[in-house]
């Protein structure tokens, strides 16, 4: 190479050049500057903010349901601490002293625990519903990528007691049945929050500092259910379940001044804090009644089969389930027989034992006939013929115009979910024969609520009234929150019939077929019935009894309702010492 | 002053050195790499269980850099003429061969396997580019005012162009930019450019629409909060909006946590943003600056034309990866991977601007004073 010949200096132009390429460099490094200063000064919020909604992961913390608290302030729903243990699997420095720990602690089988300490996740949950005692435990060894958390769990101390009334509650604090599910917005309450920052795969960052939204707990529902009375209900209605191996037993107990319900029961009751478990009670009769065919039965369930049996035990019958009332109904064909003006106490009915209409034969009870009665009497005998009449008298016309005017035909809006309407033969379908069947309580449907509810109407004075058990809401301090109030519709029938009934049905128990539940130094009024039901062939009862007391001014009414007995039949030989059972309890109990 | 009078040759003994030039460089280094440790070490702990994964990496790199720089700096640039040609076919042969032997990654082959360590040929690419056209420019500077040498000049980097544009388009823009700065600077002419200009950016304009996927880069640019491929560019935005003016801190940055997919490669930018705000952010531009006006002092005060358009060469690698890769960052242009020089994970890289940098101190070696 001829390197000294060929030696090229810069020239100006050159010099200038570089000046310019510079001066270029230089603006548009200035432009990016500007750029910069746009984005980090004047859209710097807007950035930010979507930066942190990126990287804020809301944590709920639950709000604590309101206890559901009756009459006597009994707690009947509160919450339980428990925990939900899981592992972080980044955070496990020591694997095997972690699935030894949870082994021991959570009683899994060291399998299960292995498999989920070792899969490689985020967060693995062990288990939920953990006791807190042994969450405690867990915590206690101190071991790394162990999360204990603590949450609420319902809780029934009575698990039993009134669970179809109560209802549950689901994994997200909500109402799932009864109770639960109506007050579900007061007991409710609303989560908190824990804002914590993470990174892309959602891992919480450490001391990354917190920000939380502190939960309102939810309010206390106070209802006007008393323990007493309805454990007391319970053991009555077991016992006439257990002594009539029944297929069920349903027991009201309400104050019919105010539809106030004290009890409600439909043995048998499942467990409320395991609502998924079926009760031994609703799987099929094993064909030997040891323990073991049992859960051999619930195991063999397909899964559509078991929520089927889920539903049916979860069912209030009082409310969702409609029955052929039978004679109980004849208080609502004579209130509105007398309210009509169509039959005198005094007037004379004769009873050859059946009554011919139209072509049928429609039997009483008694087939040999209650022979020459008046109205008072006919009504303790409880005398179909007498009823067919009184039916005949008001037409269906009229007679329809009371159902209407008793509230009959409507749902009674009772503060539980799931109620049944009244099933009744449209009006312009009803000839002599229906007619006469409906005057005694048969061929028509309705709810074991609807009969105790138009009943009290009939014997309060005259006044509709809105069965409920939400009496007020208070929080948790106790401060009033709200006063619950229900519709109630005066002047069903005048005073005068209400009183009449009262004096009817008084004597149907101090002398008539509902003698059974007569109480010494009490008066009590009622009606016994029993009912077939469809089909008929199948000689299927039902026994009821309704009774109200005392029969002058009454306080609390009680309906009985036997389903399937076996044996006696009669409302009036196994209902109606049931509700004296009861009766001899709370009247005294009440006074 | 007699003895400056003397031929080149002697000027061992009154050595200038441009200090300041060194120093910026070693402070962008350490910056770079505290930076790249800040940013990667999320990375590093959650892919490989060892936070300083990419910075052991990197360090390893730039050591062998920073041996290159001042061994480079220590050979008279001129040395460099007789192995222009041989540079040139080099990279065009390496990167032809990455072509075929390259190794995948993310559906581009750019690297090239040699052992435990990758190398990407196109990093050598930019400069053999800028060794091999400062040497044919030098040699006929005397025609380059011409329209059809200028030509010709440009004709001849097409093949390296047109090799790396295969599988990595931004880096043959910026083969391509800095053949233009340094034909700029060699032709007395400026109508000359202003053809070139509008050449290429009709030739971009045709290329964008001939490729829908171009087309549609576009489209994610202007909205990127709108195409999942935008994904990228919101978590810069989100980052260096979040920074505001004095940045969350040091190592405080929430979007490398994985938000911003490989944040310690082209997109550490947003990371510093949003560490060390708006001032950390100007700070840094207004460092590179100086480093480009280092660049420019010593260019224009080179012995010679051909120590000249070295500098020429690096200043315009450098000025146009800082340009595109923040313009790239801040969404002011569509968006395309372009690291940014001594900060962007990356080991070739690091080791050919450092050699570059040598290059250039070698050429601030050769400064006679008088003119300084």
């Amino acid at each position: 190479m001829k390197k000294d010949d060929f030696f090229v200096r810069s020239r100006t132009y050159n010099r200038k050049k570089i000046w310019i390429m510079f001066l270029a460099i230089f603006f548009l490094a200035m432009f990016l500057i500007g750029r910069l200063v746009y984005l980090m000064v004047f859209c710097s919020v807007y950035y930010g903010q979507e930066a942190e909604d990126l990287h804020e992961r809301e944590r709920d913390i639950k709000a604590a349901r309101g206890r559901i608290i009756d009459a006597t302030g009994t707690v009947l729903a509160t919450n339980k601490s428990v925990c939900t243990v899981s592992v972080v699997h980044s955070q496990i420095e020591d694997p095997e002293a972690v699935i030894a720990a949870l082994t021991k602690e959570l009683g899994m089988s060291e399998e299960t625990v292995r498999a989920r300490v070792e899969k490689v996740s985020s967060i693995e949950r062990i288990k939920t519903n953990v006791d807190k005692e042994i969450g405690d435990n867990i915590r206690a060894y101190g071991l790394a990528g162990i999360k204990v958390d603590e949450d609420y769990k319902r809780y029934y101390p009575y698990d039993t007691l009134a669970s179809k009334v109560l209802g549950f509650t689901g994994a997200d604090n909500q109402g799932i049945l009864g109770l639960e599910v109506v007050y579900d917005e007061y007991l409710q309450g609303t989560s908190g929050k824990i804002l914590t920052l993470t990174d892309a795969r959602g891992i919480e960052i450490e001391n990354a500092g917190e920000t939380r939204v502190e939960p309102v707990n939810g309010n206390d529902l106070y209802i006007s259910m008393d323990i007493n009375i309805q454990q007391y209900c319970e053991q009555a209605a077991e016992k006439a379940y257990v002594q009539k191996s029944a297929d069920s037993v349903s027991i009201i107990v309400m104050d019919p001044r105010n539809g106030e319900l004290m009890a409600m029961v439909n043995y048998p009751e499942f467990h409320l804090n395991e609502p998924f478990v079926l009760i031994d009670e609703m799987l099929p009769e094993p064909e030997s009644g040891e323990e073991g065919e049992i859960a051999a039965q619930a195991s063999a369930l397909t899964e559509e089969e078991r929520q089927d049996l889920l539903n049916q035990m979860w069912r209030n019958q009082c409310i969702s389930d409609t029955y052929e009332p039978g004679s109980t109904f004849k208080i609502i064909t004579a209130a509105a027989a007398l309210e009509e003006d169509v039959v005198k106490l005094e007037d004379a009915f004769y009873c050859p034992g059946y009554k011919i209409v139209e072509d049928r034969k429609i039997r009483c009870a008694k087939t040999t006939g209650h022979g020459a009665e008046t109205f008072v009497t006919g009504i303790m005998n409880s005398c179909n013929p007498v009823f067919i009449e009184l039916g005949e008298r008001l037409g269906t016309e009229r007679y329809y115009h009371y159902f209407q005017q008793f509230g009959l035909m409507q749902k009674t809006a009772i503060d539980l979910p799931g109620e049944a309407a009244t099933i009744m033969h449209k009006q312009e379908n009803v000839g002599p024969v229906e007619l006469a069947t409906i005057s005694f309580g048969q061929s028509f449907q309705i709810t074991p609520i609807q009969l105790v509810t138009t009943v009290s109407s009939i014997i309060n004075g005259g006044t509709r009234v809105t069965p409920h058990f939400g009496v007020e809401v208070r929080d948790a301090d106790g401060t009033l929150v709200e006063k619950l109030s229900y519709r109630t519709t005066g002047g069903i029938v005048s005073t005068e019939t209400s009183e009449t009934m009262q004096y009817l049905l008084e004597k149907v128990v101090s002398e008539g077929g509902g003698k059974n539940a007569y109480i010494e130094g009490y008066s009590i009024g009622g009606k016994t019935a029993t009912s077939q039901t469809l089909p008929r062939s199948r000689n299927r009862y039902i026994s009821s009894f309704l009774g109200f007391a005392p029969a002058d001014d009454p306080q609390v009414l009680v309906l009985c309702i036997i389903n399937n007995p076996q044996g006696t039949y009669y409302g009036g030989t196994i209902a109606a010492p049931v509700v004296k059972e009861i009766m001899e309890n709370i009247l005294p109990y009440l006074d | 002053m007699a003895k400056s009078q003397e031929r080149p040759k002697k000027e061992k003994s009154i050595r200038y050195f441009d200090y300041s030039m060194l120093f910026l460089i070693i402070f962008l280094l350490c910056f770079g790499l505290i930076m790249l440790y800040s940013t990667s070490s999320y990375y590093g702990s959650t892919r490989f269980g060892n936070a300083a994964y990419y910075l052991k990496r990197q360090l390893f790199a730039t050591s062998l850099g920073v041996v290159a720089m001042i061994v480079i700096s220590r050979i008279p640039y001129r040395f460099w003429m007789h192995l222009s040609g041989l540079a040139y076919l080099l990279a065009l042969a390496l990167c032809t061969a990455v072509i075929f032997v390259g190794s995948e990654h993310k559906g581009q082959s750019r690297w090239l396997e040699i052992g435990p360590l990758s190398f990407q040929p196109s990093e050598f690419a930019k400069l053999a580019v800028i060794i091999f056209l400062a040497t044919i420019v030098y040699k006929t500077s005397r025609q380059i005012e011409e329209f059809k040498s200028l030509v010709k000049v440009i004709l001849i980097v097409m093949p390296i162009v047109g090799v790396v544009a295969y599988n990595n388009l931004s880096t043959a823009i910026i083969i391509l930019g800095i053949a233009i700065c340094m034909l700029f600077v060699a032709s007395p002419k400026y109508s000359h450019f202003v053809l070139v200009g509008a050449g290429a950016i009709l030739v971009g304009v045709v290329f964008i629409f001939a490729m829908s996927y171009r087309a549609e880069r576009i489209q994610i640019w202007l909205h990127p909060e709108e195409y999942d491929k935008g994904y990228q560019t919101m978590q810069g935005l989100y980052a260096i909006g979040s920074g505001g003016l004095f940045g969350r801190g040091l190592g405080e940055s929430m979007q490398k946590l994985g938000f911003i997919p490989e944040a310690q490669n082209d997109m550490i930018f947003s990371v510093i943003c949003e560490e060390l705000g708006l001032f950390g952010a100007v700070s840094l531009i207004l460092l590179y600056l100086l480093l480009i006006w280092r660049f420019m002092i010593v260019a224009n005060n080179a012995s010679d034309l051909y120590g000249a358009l070295i500098v020429v060469g690096v200043m315009a690698h450098i000025a146009i990866q800082v340009i595109l890769n923040i313009a790239v960052v801040t969404n002011s242009i569509p968006n395309t991977g372009i690291s940014l020089p001594f900060i962007s994970y990356g080991g070739t890289s690091i080791l050919f601007l450092l050699s570059e940098m040598g290059l250039a101190l070698s050429v601030s070696r050769g400064i006679r004073l008088e003119v300084v």
